[in-house]
């Protein structure tokens, strides 16, 4: 009695927090996200003419609005990646597979994703990629399945 | 006090609204931070640091928005913040923007804050149960109903002034065309016969849901008058600024006139040099998201003896023509970006400073007082402003 800290049981319960937020995506995001679910890429070039992909909504440096939006294409290539070879719950695919930035071809910036290639043998950084795409329609990203090596590569 | 003088030269805010949909979080802060930069005669490059704030991340399903928001505010390289103080954060951002200059860190502090309320549920986000904690079943309305029956019977003011504040801020409101709410069919009877959401709290007497951002540009005394030599508007000049917490929940603790409230006003007045406030200050911006917070309020803050609050609002007194207008653009009744309320009340107070509320201004506003409150009646933020340098 008298010291808190010899309390043997403390109570304890769990919070678990739910609820159905929105989102308000504005005039570029929403329209890369729409451009996905029609399985296109869309980009956006900024004040020093650089084409940036994801787009961005404003200038990275000068914070001006952005607003000439440019298709680029599906497929790309690995800037730098690493490999994830244990696989737990949760991750984008059940088979051991890549982590890589790629730059898309027609962007002069890169994005993070997943590239199912079998072994880290079968990718480098220059290895030529392109999007899956998902089977069903699906929101935004998550039209993007993953990256998958090209042919070319695959073959060579 | 050897602070560096401060004053608002810049105001931009967005019309307030149930959706804006059609742009996204970072677009709707631009939109009102470059209107008060356009107000200031000022560019984003001018600017020396950002401070931002807005109310519980819950409210909106964003974690730390602050974290993305350098590239829209033109923050790249600049120093970036978020200021947090429940439902007053509008007015203690503002606050805390002013500290910076006051204390000759930056010549020029862009402030903003906003609430998207359409992307969330304000109730919800206030009343998930959180284990060994209390429980607000009701959202704020049910909270403070029982506080608002409470000043009925101590001071024992009639059953419709709530009513009357309503009317008012609605009335306002349509001289206001920032605010959410243009309710023109609005009458005595329409507010009276709403429906009664937490009693005796009427749905008409309740703040709405809305959407917006509000931003100010805070300038040091030479970077003021160049402004204003560039946009013909004069300064506000912030004579005095204050804040004070306390516990939710203490013994002893008064609900319906919280103590952190009259110190707070206490302090802020005796900054501006005010004795007397009613005679002092021409017109405020109160925080009053449910109709009876206005009497409450006026009591807290000094305006009027204890009890007689009520009598000031019945007899017209708080009325744009009254000799103490309160929340001529509509105040929180009539517009409620949760988090950006407080700041608006600050940027309509000094609007009125600056001879710049259109068809709510008040003639000859000389000094005016903002004030927010929030969590649970125990966080507020003031600020006096006037047009004469403190």
């Amino acid at each position: 009695m008298g010291d808190p800290s010899s309390t043997q049981e403390v109570l304890r319960a769990p919070l678990t927090i739910g609820y159905d937020f929105k989102r308000t995506t504005g005039p570029v995001i929403g329209a890369f996200f729409t451009a996905l679910a029609e399985h296109r890429v869309l980009a956006i070039r900024d004040t020093r003419s650089r084409v940036l992909c994801p787009p961005v909504e404003y200038d990275p440096d000068s914070g001006d609005p952005l607003t000439e939006m440019l298709e680029v294409r599906p497929e790309g290539t690995v800037t730098t990646w690493s490999w994830v070879s244990t696989i737990r719950e949760g991750q984008p695919l059940q088979e051991p597979h890549a982590l890589a930035m790629i730059r898309l071809d027609g962007a002069d910036t890169s994005m993070l994703h997943v590239i199912d290639c079998g072994s880290p043998e079968a990718i480098s950084t220059g290895a030529r990629v392109r999007i899956r795409w998902s089977a069903e329609p699906a929101e935004g990203f998550a039209n993007i399945e993953c990256f998958e090596l090209l042919e070319e590569d695959r073959d060579g | 006090m050897n602070a560096e003088r401060v004053a608002v030269v810049g105001i931009g805010q967005t019309k307030y609204s149930a959706v804006r949909g059609d742009v996204s979080l970072p677009g709707l802060l631009r939109e009102a931070a470059y209107r008060a930069l356009e107000d200031a005669q000022l560019t984003m490059d001018d600017i020396d640091a950002v401070v931002v704030g807005k109310a519980p991340d819950f409210f909106e399903g964003v974690m730390m928005p602050e974290t993305y928001l350098a590239d829209a505010l033109g923050a790249v390289g600049k120093p970036l913040f978020r200021v947090h103080t429940a439902g007053s954060v509008g007015g203690s951002t503002a606050l805390v923007a002013a500290s910076h200059v006051q204390a000759g860190l930056h010549q020029r502090v862009l402030t903003l804050a906003w609430e998207q309320q359409s992307v969330s549920e304000a109730m919800w986000a206030l009343s998930f149960p959180v284990p060994f904690r209390q429980q607000l079943v009701a959202g704020a309305g049910g909270y403070f109903a029982p506080f608002i029956r409470e000043y009925m019977r101590r001071s024992g003011a009639p059953d419709d002034v709530g009513v009357l504040v309503a009317l008012k801020d609605r009335l306002n409101a349509l001289k206001n065309p920032y605010a959410h709410l243009h309710e023109t069919e609005i009458t005595y009877d329409s507010v009276k016969d709403s429906f009664m959401l937490w009693e005796p709290i009427r749905y008409s007497e309740t703040c709405p849901s809305s959407d917006g951002a509000v931003a100010m540009v805070l300038a040091a005394e030479s970077a003021a008058e160049a402004s204003a030599a560039a946009s013909g508007v004069p300064p506000a000049w912030v004579q005095g600024t204050s804040m004070r917490s306390e516990p939710a929940t203490a013994s002893g603790r008064d609900q319906i006139s919280p103590r952190a409230g009259s110190q707070c006003a206490a302090d802020v007045f005796a900054q501006a040099g005010i004795s007397d406030p009613l005679q002092d200050i021409d017109m405020v911006e109160m925080y009053v998201p449910f109709s009876w917070y206005e009497p409450m309020w006026l009591e807290n803050l000094g305006f009027a003896p204890e009890g007689d609050g009520w009598k000031m609002t019945e007899s017209g007194r708080t009325a744009m023509d009254g000799d103490l207008p309160v929340n001529c653009s509509g105040g929180v009744l009539s517009s409620n970006p949760i988090g950006a309320s407080g700041m608006i009340r600050f940027a309509e107070a000094a609007l009125q400073v600056r001879n710049r509320a259109g068809a709510h201004q008040v003639d000859g506003v000389r000094r005016a007082l903002g004030h927010a409150y929030g969590g649970a009646g125990q966080f507020f933020a003031m600020w006096v402003v006037g047009t004469d340098k403190p």
